[in-house]
Parts: structure tokens; sequence; C-alpha cells
């Protein structure tokens, strides 16, 4: 499954790359994340509690920034488990800069099994893309205050 | 079949359906012993992992809980699950009970819990928390047998399962004359078998006497009282195995399978009865599959339509593991690849290949409907070719009725056939010619109108031993009792088809009494001594050919006894209508009733006569039957939605002599439906990492009321050869004749766009996406 | 399919039910039909503490006329409102959506309240309620609100209902027949791949559109309405307006169907239930 959007930020593309790699914004905009620890350089432990509807569940991950290039792209790792099943997923993002803001471009690729693949391929794609979109539209709140 | 009979050829309701409409019958589920656990199976969220470890600790606290067993705990102590049809070159893997170190697809039970109830079990269940690492996935067929394909059991090495070949006649002459050759690639989608009743079974050891009887929702009761004492350690004059109401099988039930073991195991283990019943998603997942099959395929003909030969190389996607009849099924494609056509010259070459996801095995049809479905179409392509008519192509390579027992280039040998005249009555009772008009005036109107046939042959009556793994025979047991009602006993194992309606049929014939004093017992290996069970549409003409063999001895035994009390010899004795009498003098006669008794009370017996009218039989066929038949269907597809409507279902269907019209009606209706949903909406969808994306209900369809056209439905009757009833079997006729001509319809509704052939399952976006394309062109 | 354990109310009263609600806050959930809670509840995906049912309150399940709207309570269920005569005559696209809902078992259980709080971005329901501009009255311990149709549905299963509120009664206007809903179902689930409900107000030459199933929520084509306003409704205007039933829609792409065929089907659905609406108004 692959997730693409764009979004605009008011701040420059500087700013918003350290932002995005600063575990502790990253805590504040990851949906649903209640806790990350730091386990590496650039490495974190992640702890999430999502809901969709009625499905509710607790996951507990890794995310890990890779490929950085200053301030214009990096990648984001991510995998997680939990009861309804498990994600894994790698995220592009790129930064431009739009006279003083910068226009993010994000490419997700993302796997999905167990149980929620199964029995949530109806709704999934969109869940997903829901989940990017409250990730970046919180990131830009976060990060123009 | 001279003289005219009470029952044999009547269509009488079914006496199996007060109680499955009442809902007063027994299925496995509805089984409940004293003691009795509940068992739930753990499966693998991935379809391939390293399992680094499980831990049970907390699942095992969990009060209520009676144990919690790993592949680390059963796997030494419980036997693989056999595969019955290896191939020569077959590589397979170990397929143990519950996984070792590594897991093969999503589904693959990974634990079992054992508690007091099944909520209990599905808590302890969440408890346990297994630690996988992923491993590189294949999921699709095509890729793996690619040399930098992740492998699906990397200690074989390679992909391919076995390789199997079949070939006859002067292939490359008939290529090198033909006029033309036509390629066609074709996908048989996976399908899901989704029988209504998931599985499930009850296992329950004696400690006593060393007994185990297992219930399960099975149609091969006998086959799993072969194979599972080699699993579980319990020898088979100890095992019983029980078939209670089974709630379809379509052949997902032809099979054993490793909860059937585990409970087995389990219930020896823990001095108790252990209950497993399959959730539907587990039944989506665990159960076997159907087709998938990817053929590219080859046809060499001359311009007058007739064929010359036809080629093909086929990938079988096997799944992670080769069930009971994997490796079987896509032989039974080659075999039946020719159709009911002359032409005598064929190949064909598969490549059963492993993939990280549920095994593929017997469907409805299995292996029958890809042969069909490949030579109907063709039959199709050729016609567009060369610019004929269908019908015509058809016509010119059937072989005549007169040259039948024929000899087909795969080496089979039909045992009898007229397939024109069942053609000629499709075309008669479907008004061809006024559907030929429709379809010209529809399309002036700019309609997308389209009429598909098939006429198709298939194998059935499975079969004589020789081509069996097992035993291809069918057992039967006749008692008259002492009060004269009649106990019949099949190894058949009926399981939905009706049989306890027909089988009584045929017996009160043969006997002259009331089908009412007629009782069927089916099911139960401790009643069904022996039996070789439903599948491959065989019990009919094998199972109730064993029991006119047993009605035979019967009658003999009884014209002795008649000839001592009417004090006569046997030779001057006739039977008519349940009457034993000596020639001439009808009126003093000795009925059932009188026989019985005296064979029983046993005082007045001919010398060395044996008290009791009771015999079994094993039937042995010469040859398998091949009915065959006519289906035709007209459809309209929505041009601006790609929706295909079906206006008009014709199926002419000859299964031979009938023993109950009424039956072989629903079989043929509910083979329909599962055409339908083959070739309009069903598909299993795994993604690229081996996810099964429909699971359920939800994303699975299946064919409802409201998509079943109304048929009109006739029938010829060519009697089989094969067996003395001249029965040739119908219970897979609907799902192989069937997915063809629905087809066809649908290409032909969208022949005047110049598309020409689309792969199944027929689904609105594809044809949409056709029309698009084809607009732009 | 076997459900972790969970207790259960039955209040008897609306307000019984707001309270347990407040009180038991995001461990519990709303059992209103419960024909999409059970099953994920028996996957173990949802796995709610408390189930608090609505189904013995009886001033939520009602069908009456009321200040000249019609008012549904949120209870009432698919069946109901398929065979409501009152319906039927005075607000007939209800009748025409209710039986294209699951089958008769979802139908007799299920409630357009369920269906509405849930917002399965393919159920038919908000069709109807986008293209009738209904009102929906919620109400929670801070007391009662009305809440506009159009402002209802926010996102994918996100509704305008705060956390604590339930919702009680669906208002809506009385229309003529001029009125229709023409959906594309998934096979399997019946749920909605595209659906277009359609309102025509001959009165104000305008015309209503609902589209379900399409994008992460139901929403309104308002491009397609304004296509048509003041426009006779003939078939080249009908034509026009629906071209533009999923413009500039981000669509849902799943198994059963892509994003562009969504798109596509939103405006064949759209063209066909203006035309069956209009041949409606002419009768």
């Amino acid at each position: 499954m692959n997730i693409q959007g764009t979004c605009t930020i008011a701040a420059p593309p500087q700013r918003v790359f350290e932002a995005l790699i600063d575990p502790h914004i990253l805590q504040q905009v990851i949906p649903g994340c209640e806790k990350m620890e730091k386990t590496g350089e650039d490495e974190y432990n992640a702890h999430l509690k999502l809901g969709i509807a009625s499905v509710k569940g607790s996951y507990t991950g890794k995310v890990k920034v890779t490929d950085k290039q200053p301030p214009h792209k990096f990648t984001l790792q991510m995998e997680g488990k939990g009861g309804p099943g498990f994600v894994k997923g790698t995220c592009l993002i790129e930064l431009k800069a739009q006279s003083s803001n910068t226009q993010l471009v994000y490419t997700a690729t993302v796997q999905v099994g167990g149980l929620i693949a199964a029995v949530g391929s109806r709704v999934i794609e969109a869940a997903g893309k829901k989940l990017a979109q409250e990730f970046f539209s919180k990131f830009s709140k976060l990060i123009e205050t | 079949m001279t003289t005219p009979k009470r029952y044999f050829g009547k269509p009488i309701k079914r006496v199996e359906d007060p109680r499955l409409i009442k809902g007063i019958a027994t299925y496995v589920d509805d089984i409940k012993l004293a003691g009795m656990l509940h068992a739930t199976v753990l499966r693998s969220p991935y379809a391939h992992a390293k399992v680094l470890g499980i831990k049970t600790d907390a699942a095992k606290a969990l009060a209520g809980v009676a144990g919690v067993f790993t592949g680390a705990d059963v796997n030494a102590k419980c036997g693989l699950l056999p595969c019955a049809s290896p191939m020569p070159d077959q590589k397979a893997p170990k397929h143990t009970v519950l996984a070792g170190d590594r897991v093969y697809y999503a589904g693959h039970p990974v634990a079992i819990v054992v508690a007091t109830n099944r909520y209990i079990a599905q808590d302890a269940l969440d408890l346990i928390e297994v630690d996988y690492d992923a491993l590189p996935v294949v999921s699709n067929p095509e890729k793996a047998i690619e040399a930098d394909s992740p492998l699906t059991h990397p200690e074989l090495g390679s992909n391919v399962s076995f390789t199997w070949s079949l070939a006859n006649g002067n292939l490359e002459e008939a290529f090198q004359k033909a006029d033309r050759v036509i390629k066609q690639r074709m996908v048989h989608q996976r399908l899901i078998p989704m029988a209504i009743e998931p599985r499930g079974c009850v296992a329950q050891f004696s400690q006593a006497d060393g007994t185990l009887t297992l219930w399960t929702s099975t149609q091969i009761p006998h086959l799993v009282r072969t194979l599972l004492p080699g699993m579980v350690g319990v020898p088979e004059n100890k095992m019983r195995i029980v078939a209670p109401e089974v709630g379809g099988g379509f052949g997902s039930k032809l099979n054993l399978y490793v909860e059937e073991a585990l409970c087995s195991h389990l219930s020896m283990r823990l001095g108790v009865p252990i209950k497993w019943i399959e959730s539907r998603r587990e039944n989506a997942m665990a159960t076997i599959h159907g087709r998938d099959q990817i053929g590219d395929y080859e046809v060499a003909f001359q311009k007058d339509g007739t064929v010359l030969a036809i080629k093909s190389r086929t990938i079988a996607d096997v799944g992670a593991y080769l069930q009971l009849l994997t490796p079987a099924i896509p032989t039974l494609t080659g075999l039946m690849l020719t159709g009911c056509y002359k032409f005598k010259a064929m190949r064909m070459d598969v490549t059963g290949v492993y993939t990280h996801k549920m095994s593929t095995d017997a469907y409805r049809g299995a292996g029958r409907p890809e042969a069909t479905f490949v030579i109907e179409r063709v039959m199709d392509l050729i016609a567009a070719d060369l610019g004929m008519d269908p019908v015509k192509v058809r016509l010119r390579n059937f072989p005549k009725r007169s040259e039948f027992p024929f000899d087909t280039a795969t080496g089979l040998t039909y045992d009898s056939g007229n397939y024109q005249g069942a053609l000629r009555k499709a075309q008669q009772v479907g008004g061809w010619d006024a559907l030929v008009k429709q379809r010209e005036q529809a399309r002036q109107a700019g309609k997308l109108f389209g009429i598909g046939l098939s006429t198709y042959v298939e194998i059935c009556a499975l079969g004589p031993s020789k081509i069996m793994a097992a035993g291809g025979w069918e057992w039967g047991c006749v008692r008259i009792e002492m009060s004269a009602k009649v106990t019949v006993i099949t190894g058949a194992t009926p399981h939905g088809q009706g049989q306890e309606t027909s089988f009584a049929q045929i017996v009160a014939d043969e006997l002259g009494v009331p089908m009412e004093d007629v009782v069927v017992l089916r099911g139960d290996t401790a009643s069904a001594h022996y039996g070789r069970d439903t599948y491959g549409s065989r019990a009919t003409a094998l199972g109730g050919t064993a029991l006119i063999m047993c009605v035979q001895k019967i009658v003999a035994k009884a014209t002795k006894l008649a000839a001592h009390l009417l004090k006569s010899k046997p030779a001057n004795i006739v039977f008519r209508d349940g009457k034993f009498f000596v020639k001439g003098k009808p009126k003093n006669s000795l009925g059932w009733r009188v026989l019985a008794q005296e064979a029983y009370v046993a005082k007045n017996l001919p010398r060395d006569f044996e008290p009791g009218l009771e015999a079994s039989s094993f039937f042995e066929p010469k040859n398998c039957t091949f009915p065959f038949g006519t289906h035709i269907v007209a459809v309209e597809v929505d041009r601006d939605t790609g929706e295909v409507e079906v206006v008009k279902y014709v199926a002419v269907d000859d299964c031979g002599h009938q023993v109950n019209p009424l039956l072989i009606e629903g079989q043929v209706q509910g083979g329909i439906a599962h055409s339908l949903g083959q070739v309009l909406f069903e598909r299993a969808v795994y993604d690229e990492n081996g996810q099964l994306l429909t699971g359920e209900f939800m994303d699975y369809p299946l064919a409802r009321a409201k998509d079943i056209p109304r048929y009109i439905m006739d029938s010829t009757i060519t009697p089989s050869p094969s067996n003395p009833m001249g029965i040739k079997g119908c219970g897979e006729a609907g799902t192989i004749g069937a997915t063809p001509a629905i087809a066809n319809a649908v290409c032909d509704a969208l022949s005047p766009l110049g598309i020409k052939h689309l792969d199944l399952p027929l689904l609105p976006e594809k044809i949409w996406r056709a029309i698009s394309e084809a607009k732009v062109k | 399919m076997i459900p972790s354990a969970f207790e259960y109310l039955r209040p008897q009263t609306f307000d019984d039910a707001i309270n347990l609600f407040a009180q038991h806050g995001e461990n519990a959930k709303i059992l209103a039909g419960g024909h999409s809670l059970i099953p994920t509840m028996k996957l173990r995906l949802a796995q709610p503490k408390v189930l608090i049912d609505l189904g013995r309150i009886a001033d939520l399940n009602y069908i009456r006329e009321q200040d000249g709207k019609i008012a549904v309570g949120a209870m009432a269920t698919h069946h109901q409102i398929e065979t409501s005569e009152l319906l039927r005559e005075k607000c007939p696209l209800l009748c025409e959506v209710a039986p294209q809902i699951g089958d008769v078992q979802v139908r007799n259980r299920g409630t357009i309240g369920g269906s509405l709080a849930h917002a399965d971005p393919a159920a038919d329901w908000p069709a109807a309620i986008l293209a009738l501009d209904a009102e929906l009255e919620v109400a929670g311990p801070d007391g009662a609100r009305v809440i506009q149709a159009k402002k209802f549905f926010v996102d994918l299963f996100q509704t305008a209902l705060k956390p604590n509120e339930l919702l009680r009664e669906i208002r809506l206007p009385a229309t003529s027949k001029a009125v229709a809903y023409v959906k594309f179902a998934q096979r399997a689930s019946g749920f909605a791949i595209a659906g277009a409900a359609v309102v025509i107000r001959p009165e104000s030459k305008a015309v209503g559109i609902g589209i379900t199933g399409v994008a992460a929520k139901a929403y309104r084509a308002t491009a397609s309405e304004k296509k048509l306003e003041g426009q006779p409704l003939a078939s080249e205007n009908i034509a026009a307006a629906a071209d533009k039933a999923s413009n500039r829609v981000e669509a849902l792409n799943d198994i059963h169907a892509s994003a562009d065929f969504r798109k596509h089907l939103a405006r064949v659905n759209t063209k066909r239930a203006l035309e069956l609406a209009a041949a409606r108004a002419e009768r």
C-alpha cells in the first residue's frame, strides 16, 4: 500500500527538517504516541495507542531516521506490532523551499499484516491516509506556533 | 432398467430435509460430552517468519486453561500430515501439526490452547507472545520460479514442488500442418470453498479400552481412519471416525487436517474429550483453497474448424504444503484437457510451485473446471478467429455417438456419449434461434449482449482402484431386520447430496418394499466398516451399485429359504414385487416379513443355511464415467458500470440414468451457483506479503439467492456402461459446465468492441477498463 | 469469533444512557443494532469493557410528524423505515434507501442512528441524510444541540458528535416523490462502492445530491448541485451536472474498486439517480 501527500508548512526547510527528526516533536505529532525512547542514534522505540471507529489497539514499534540529507530529505522507517496485527513501512520525506514556507512531500510504502489486513482491507488505506494527514497537520500547527 | 420401477427415476423429496430445515440435525458443534474441553488454535499473522520464541506462561496461568501446546510440545509425538498422491519427482517439506521454528503461511498453526470453554481459550490465546522475525515472502507463483525468488521452504532449495507431463499424438506435425495457431494465456484464479459450516471436530480417547472416537466435519471418515492411525499411534481397529451432519464440503473437507490430529493427540494426552470449532476467518485462511493454475495454451487447427492439437504449460500454485490430494488436481486438468473433442495430439506440462499461501487441493470440480474452461474458451477463440459459428466448430470436432467407447488423446476411454444430442436439446429448450435474434436486436440498440455455450464432458465415479491411491471401490451393506424393516449402510458417506433418499429408492425397488421401510446409515466407521466416501461425483454410481450387489445376494439367499418353506427348488422360485413364489403359483407367496422371521428365528432353515438376511459388498468399477452436457447462457453487460446480468441460463446435462431427477436438479443448480461466483466475483486475494485480504464474508463474496438467474433445465439420458445402473454422476457437472459458458457469453457480449479474452473473475471494474481501453483504440 | 468479556448495560431511558456513557467514557461502546460493532468485537478488534444497549429505550424508536418535519428516532430500524407509510408518503427517499441496506437480518436489527453515528464511509444513510439536508439532534451531559447533516460527517468513521454525546433524532423535511437512490454495491459486504442519493426540490428549482462509498466520508456533490440550480432537468443538463459528482474528491481505493472506478461510478450513479428522480417528478 502506498500513501502519498503534500502539505505546506509555514517555516523554512531547515527548521522543518530539524523538527521532523526531533524525538520530542515526533512524540507529540505521531498519532496515538504515548511514549518514545531513544535506543540509538536516530533510533527510537515507540508505544502507540491507536483507534479508528471501535477498532482500538496498542502497538509497540521502532522508528528509525535514515538517509538524512538536510534540509532536503530523509527516510523514516517504522515497524510496529500489536493485538490487531503488524505494520511495517518506510516514508520518504522531501522538503522544498517555497518563499518563506516549506513544501513537504511524503511518499510512504506500508505493509500491513495480521487481523487488520485480513478483515480491514476495505478501509485500511483510508485509515493510513487519515493518520498521515493527522501527523502532518499536527506537525504544521506545532511548528507554526 | 427394463421394467418401470416404483421409485427409481421419480422426483421424490429428500428424506434428509425435514431435520435440516427444522434445525434439529446434529452437526459437530452440537456434540457435547461430559468433561469436554475446548481447543483454540493460535495462527501466524506472518506469511513467512522465523519463530524466535513463544511465551506461554501467562496463558497457562489463566484460570480454566488445561494446557498450552507449541510445536516443541507435540511435533515429536504426533506424526506428519500425509499427502496421498505424491509425484515421482516431488520435493516436500515435513508437514508437522504445529509450526516448528518457522511459519510458512498466514494462518499457519503455531500453538493450541485447551480450556474449559471457548471464551477462556480465546483469552489465553491472546496472552501467548510469539516473537517473529519476518522473512522474505513469495506469494506469486510465477515469481516463485524465477531464479532470485525468495524460497518458500529454504531447505528444499527450490520452489518447484513437482513436475508432471502428459503427452500423446504427433504434436509437432499437428502444429506444422495446421492452417492456424492461437496462443492464449489463462488464469484460473484462487478460490476459497467457504462451506457454510466451517470445519470442526471432537476427539474422545477412552483410556479404558484405548479407543479413539473422532467426530469430524469431513467428507471422508474412512480415509481419515486409514491415515490418522499413523499420526496419533492408535491402531485402525481402535479408531472410530464419525462424520455427523456436514454443512457443505465441496472438496474442502476431502482432506485430513492438522487440527484433527492435534485434537486426537491432546485427548489422549489429557484424558478428556476435546472439541475444536473453526471460525470463519480460520476457514478462509487455513482450510484448503481451490484452482490457482496459470497456463499458456496453444492450439493448432484447420480453416474448417477442425482442431489438431493443444499444448499447455501450466503453473499450479500448491501453496505452502501438499495436502491430501494437492498434486493430483492439475493431473485431472491434463486428463480432461481435450474435452469432448476428437483431436489426437496434446501435451500438458505442469509445474507445481510452492508459495507462502494456504494449500490448494480439490474444490468442486477439482482440476476438471480448469480443463473445461480452457478447451471451451479455445473453441470460442477458434470460432472468432475463423468467423465461424461456435456451435459449428464444436460439431465439427465431436466424436459421433457410434464412436463410443471413445479413446481420447489423453489416454482415457470415454464410456458413452451423445454430445450432438445434448447440444441440440439445449438449443431447442433454450430457444437458440430466438436468442440469436435477440442478440442482433440488442446490439442494434447499442447494448452489449452476448451468448455463450459450453459443451462439456467430465470424469466422475472415481474410479477403478488402479487409478486411485488407495482403492476406488465402494462398499455397502443391506440388512433385512427381523421385523422386515431394511437397514442400508453405505461407505460412500454422502454429506448433503441426498443419498439417504436415492439409496432408499434403489434398495426399496430392488427388494420390493416401501421406501419408508428403508433407513440409510452413513458417516460412521463403526457401522459403515469400509468405504471410500464422497468426492468426484462417485457416491450414487459406485455406492449405489454396491447396494444392488448386496440386494442380489440377499435375494439369492431368500430364494433358497423360500424354496425350502414352499417345499420347492430354488430354480423354481420367482421373486417379484417383494414376493417369493413357485413359478405359476403367485397366490401362495412369501413376503419379507415371513422370510425375515424364519431367517432369524432359525428353527426351520434349509440344511447348511446361515441364519440372518444380511449381505455386504465391494463394487469395483471397470472404468470411470463421463457425464456431459451443454450449457447456454445469455448475458447483458452494463456499458457504464461493467456489471453482468445473466439474462438466460439453459442447462442440459446427461448424467446417465437418473435415480431422482430432483436431486440432480439440486446438484446442478448448486454447481452453477458456484460457477457464477467463480466467473463473476469470487477470488482469494493475497497481497505481495502473503496476507490474505479476503478473509471474511465482508470481502469474499459468494453467490446469493438474488444472484441466481432462473434456470431452464433439461437432460438427455445416455446410460453409462461402467456400472449396472448406467449412472454417471452429477455433483460437479454444474461447476464444470457453467464456468466457460458464462465466460463465453461475457466475451461474446464484448466482442463487438474487439475484446477477445478476459480472465476470471469478470469483475465490473475489469470489464469497465476493457471497454474504456477498447474505446480509446 | 469469540468476543472478550464485557459488562452489558441496558438503560431504560435516554437520560440514563447519557449518564452511563458519561460515567464509563471511552471504556464504553454504544450498542444500537450492533451490525458493525458486534463483528468487530467477535474478531476482538474492538474490546470495549462496557456495552450500553439502547435497544430498550422506548422513546428512541419512532417515526412521526412533528412541527412540519418528519422525526425519526435514532433507534428506528432499517426495516421500520423501509415499511413506514408516513415516510413513503412524506419522505420517500428513506424508503428507497432502506431496502438496499444489507439483508433482511441486518435490516431487522440495524438502526439509522447506529449507522449514522458509526459514519462508515460506505454506509447508505449518510448519502440520503446529506441530500435531504437533514438535522440531527444530539445530546450529552451538557444538553442537546442540533447538527446540520453537512456538518455531521467529519472524516473516516468520525462525526461531529462529542465523545460523550449520543444521537437522538433525525429530522427530515417532507419532499415530493422526485427522489432516488442508486447504488453500486460491493458484492461481498453489500456496502456502497458508490451510492448517489438525489432530492429534487421543484419549488426552489434546486437539487440535493449526497454521495457515499466514494471518499473517506459521505459528501454533498455541490458542484453538480450548482450546475443544475435553476436549470431544467433536461438530459444534457443532468449529464453535465453528474460529470462533476466526484470532482476534486480524494477517492478510496481498495481491492474491490480503485479510486478511478469509484469516481466513475459516482458520476454514473448520480446521472442515473437524477434521471430517475426527474422522471418521478414528471409523474
